[in-house]
């Protein structure tokens, strides 16, 4: 299934009734309705070119998902279930009287014209040489161009600085002191914007980005913004592992509110802030760090591993934020190319979803955030294990073994009282300026 | 115990349903501007009754997303640009000794072929060595139907004998254990029609009456049901390293069509398979699975829908169960043989099959449910049975029974 290399392509629905796949090899289909994004399939060679009913059928399908979750006649917008997908909430009544649906879904995917005046975009880089250029041509040819951009250079020597020079719309900031939370943070503080919007440097962005954040925070009442995170290319073995069998940066495609409400739910077992979204495509409201706190720089890659972004939803959501998932802002990201790359980026998750559960058990004293280290995540290792034995591939032998080493080492967290003790810095209220 | 059937049309309020003192339940079965959209089933206790209220709530759960889809998928359709005309058709019906339920048959078959799109309907009736005229007779109380004999017992004998009397393009079976939905046809046009290439096609299958145990059981066990979505299958799937080789999820044998050309370079259905008593199953797995190896496509259209009239006792389910097994590695042990290719994802499906069969059992074991215990087991030992040569002792009886027809 992960065998064969997987070519991206995207197919808009809004226009495509015939598919022109040759069907001599396998592709991974992204579907579109214009600039919305529909849904995704992989399929083998023998299963293209998509029929012309199989299309219309995608279209149907994806396109009342849209409709039921944009639509405000339709009971939009949409609570999130405890498993991070939507929880449905369609009324026949109402359906009778809704008509030129396709008309509707059109509006629904009519381009944002909100401007990007308040957004400060910040990208963190540590030593990504050449790569850093693809990512930000994509930042500087955004449809909408943000107020600024700033990479956030974490390296020892400051080398992404040549890079940057060649955007003059850029500003480079030297971060030395290692840590993907320790650069976010000066990113943060360097900025000036009202929303402050977080990409990685191994994505490229949809140039529709800075105006769907934009249009997303219109809504006054999120404090914090997630997208969609699409795979640049599947090329792999490794690449293709982390999309399909891993469930890739998530695979939801319609808008989710992610409230005080969903925490409360999910509380018992960990509270599962990691299905809000990912790092490489978020978004928050300076006031939002302002009430509550930077990133915990004991946590990210560069320190503990990861889970920087799920811990500050975890401190939000508790706070009495909100946080809005709109697949509207895509980025496209560039999975791990070797095995041996994706195998420690698994042990660094581990590690770091182990550190980030000691710190918000730390912080807020829930119960779960234990039960997801010794109950679930056990549970989880052997159910994968034996899925394995019975499925070979289909288990994912791989990158378990590195799962649990990192689940192992993420345990020193919790016998380091020092470490323990340590929390968030705070941002100092209009505190912009470096 | 018995479920009352009951359609509701969603379009229009939605009326209570009072539950006579002998029903304990309804299967409802919905439809959106005549179009089916889905099949429910609801317990309530004798007497009681199921408010409005309470029903519309239950259909905005059950049926609306469904509904939605429809509405989007039918103004879609409108700006889809008309397509070709359609062929000849012929429906096959194979029944031996089961006159009433021929009749019954019949009757919903003349309701849909007043008005079709096909340029031709011929209905070819092919009696199964039944054992007295009855079947004759009855056919011959309808109009413009044709009788076929076939003298070799055997379903898929009988299936053959329709493919040669047949003169359509395409060819839909029917058991006679069904009755046609009033839009049959609609729907086989539809999927004609938008699967322009397709080799074949399979329908919806909801129980024509819940009246006993055993029915109940069955359907609620998922019965027949293939869903209320379209579905396209080929020759292999992402998703399912396996697939073509777990044919039963495109849909049963009782409601199917293909085009005839391609049955006939086929080589038709295999007799060995489907004989009836001895080996009662296992053809349409067998026929849906060598169509997809050819390379052509086979679609699942729900509107394409017949009722079937389910296993009445719990022995005669019991029986179906264990039929399933066997005619399922009887059909895997031919596969095995005759498609060298894929042998590892037949010996897998094997592998598959027997853990998955076990761990339903372990589970109706834990749940201490009697009932899903036996037939379990019924079919866990049709399947041993099926593997240990039952395809090769079919073959012997089927060269048995035509040498006496010889």
């Amino acid at each position: 299934m992960t065998a064969q290399s997987l070519p991206v392509r995207h197919i808009d629905l809004s226009t495509t009734h015939k598919d022109t796949h040759g069907g001599d090899a396998a592709a991974f289909s992204v579907f579109w309705w214009k600039d919305l994004p529909l849904g995704m399939r992989a399929s083998l060679p023998e299963e293209l070119p998509f029929g012309e009913a199989q299309l219309r059928q995608f279209a149907a399908e994806f396109g009342a998902a849209q409709l039921a979750a944009r639509s405000p006649t339709l009971g939009a917008p949409l609570r999130a279930t405890f498993e991070g997908r939507p929880k449905q909430a369609l009324i026949l009544a109402h359906l009778l009287g809704a008509d030129n649906l396709v008309d509707q879904l059109d509006r629904l995917a009519a381009p944002s014209g909100m401007s990007a005046q308040d957004i400060s975009v910040v990208i963190c880089t540590r030593d990504r040489g050449e790569a850093l250029a693809g990512c930000l041509k994509s930042v500087t040819t955004q449809q909408t161009p943000p107020s600024e951009i700033i990479v956030v250079d974490n390296s020892v020597d400051g080398n992404a600085k040549s890079i940057c020079r060649r955007f003059p719309e850029i500003r480079h900031v030297h971060e030395p002191r290692p840590g993907l939370s320790v650069a976010r943070n000066a990113g943060i503080r360097a900025s000036c914007g009202e929303i402050i919007a977080f990409t990685d440097d191994d994505v490229e962005l949809h140039p529709s980005w800075t105006a769907e954040v934009g249009r997303a925070f219109l809504d006054e009442s999120i404090d914090a913004l997630t997208g969609l995170v699409l795979p640049a290319q599947l090329d792999t073995p490794a690449q293709r592992i982390f999309q399909l069998d891993m469930g890739g940066f998530g695979t939801t495609f319609v808008p989710l509110r992610f409230d005080h409400r969903f925490l409360e739910e999910t509380r018992p077992h960990g509270a599962h802030v990691w299905k809000i979204g990912a790092g490489a495509n978020m978004a928050f409201r300076r006031k939002m760090f302002e009430r509550i706190g930077l990133f915990d720089e004991r946590l990210g890659a560069g320190a503990a591993g990861c889970s920087e972004d799920s811990e500050l939803w975890y401190r939000m959501l508790a706070n009495g934020g909100v946080c809005l998932y709109e697949p509207r802002a895509v980025v496209f990201h560039h999975h791990r190319r070797e095995l041996s790359e994706l195998r420690q980026q698994m042990r660094s998750y581990m590690r770091g979803h182990v550190a980030a559960l000691v710190a918000q058990y730390d912080e807020f004293g829930d119960r779960g955030n234990l039960v997801r280290i010794f109950g679930q995540l056990p549970i989880y290792f052997l159910r994968t294990f034996l899925k394995g034995l019975l499925e070979g591939r289909n288990g994912r032998p791989e990158t378990l073994t590195a799962e649990v080493a990192g689940w192992t080492a993420g345990l020193q967290f919790l016998f380091r009282s020092g470490w323990r003790r340590q929390r968030a810095p705070r941002l100092s209220a209009g505190g912009a300026g470096q | 115990m018995a479920y009352r059937l009951v359609e509701i049309e969603l379009s229009k309020p939605l009326e209570a349903i009072e539950f006579a003192p002998e029903e304990s339940g309804v299967g409802l079965i919905a439809r959106w501007h005549d179009q089916l959209v889905g099949f429910e089933m609801i317990a309530r206790p004798s007497g009681s009754m199921l408010s409005a209220e309470e029903l519309r709530e239950f259909a905005d759960r059950h049926f609306a997303a469904r509904v939605l889809i429809a509405k989007v998928e039918h103004e879609l359709a409108q700006s889809a640009p008309p397509s070709a005309a359609l062929s000849s058709l012929s429906i096959a019906i194979c029944t031996k000794d089961r006159a009433q339920r021929l009749s019954r048959l019949l009757t919903s078959l003349d309701a849909v072929r007043k008005n079709s799109s096909f340029a031709a309907i011929e209905i070819v009736v092919v009696d199964n060595a039944s054992t007295d005229s009855t079947t004759r007779e009855a056919v011959e109380r309808f109009d413009g139907i044709r009788y076929v004999f076939e003298p070799k017992a055997g379903l898929n004998f009988a299936r053959n004998a329709a493919l040669e009397a047949a003169t359509g393009a395409l060819i839909a079976y029917l058991d006679d254990d069904v009755v046609v939905d009033r839009n049959w046809l609609i729907g086989l046009a539809k999927a004609c029609r938008d699967n322009p290439g397709a080799g074949g096609f399979t329908g919806l299958v909801l129980p024509y009456r819940l009246d006993t145990e055993a029915q109940i059981y069955f359907e609620r066990r998922g019965g027949f049901g293939r869903g209320f979505y379209r579905n396209e299958f080929r020759n292999a799937r992402f998703d399912n390293p396996l697939h073509p080789v777990g044919a039963g999820v495109l849909g049963a044998g009782c409601n199917m069509a293909f085009e005839r050309k391609l049955l006939i370079s086929l080589g038709g259905f295999d007799e060995a398979l489907d004989t009836g008593a001895p080996l009662p199953g296992g053809g349409d797995l067998d026929i849906f699975y060598r169509v997809l190896r050819s390379g052509r496509t086979m679609v699942y259209e729900p509107q394409f829908a017949v009722y079937h009239e389910h296993r009445e006792t719990i022995a005669q389910l019991r029986r179906q169960y264990w039929s399933w097994g066997l005619g399922m590695m009887a059909f895997l042990v031919k596969c095995r043989r005759s498609d060298r290719e894929l042998r590892s994802r037949h010996g897998a499906m094997v592998r598959w099959w027997f853990v998955d069969q076990a761990r339903a059992l372990a589970r109706a074991v834990r749940g201490l449910r009697g009932r899903d215990v036996n037939f379990g087991i019924a079919e866990v030992w049709g399947g041993i049975r099926g593997l240990a040569g039952e395809y090769d002792r079919s073959r012997s009886r089927v060269q048995a029974i035509r040498e006496l027809n010889r």
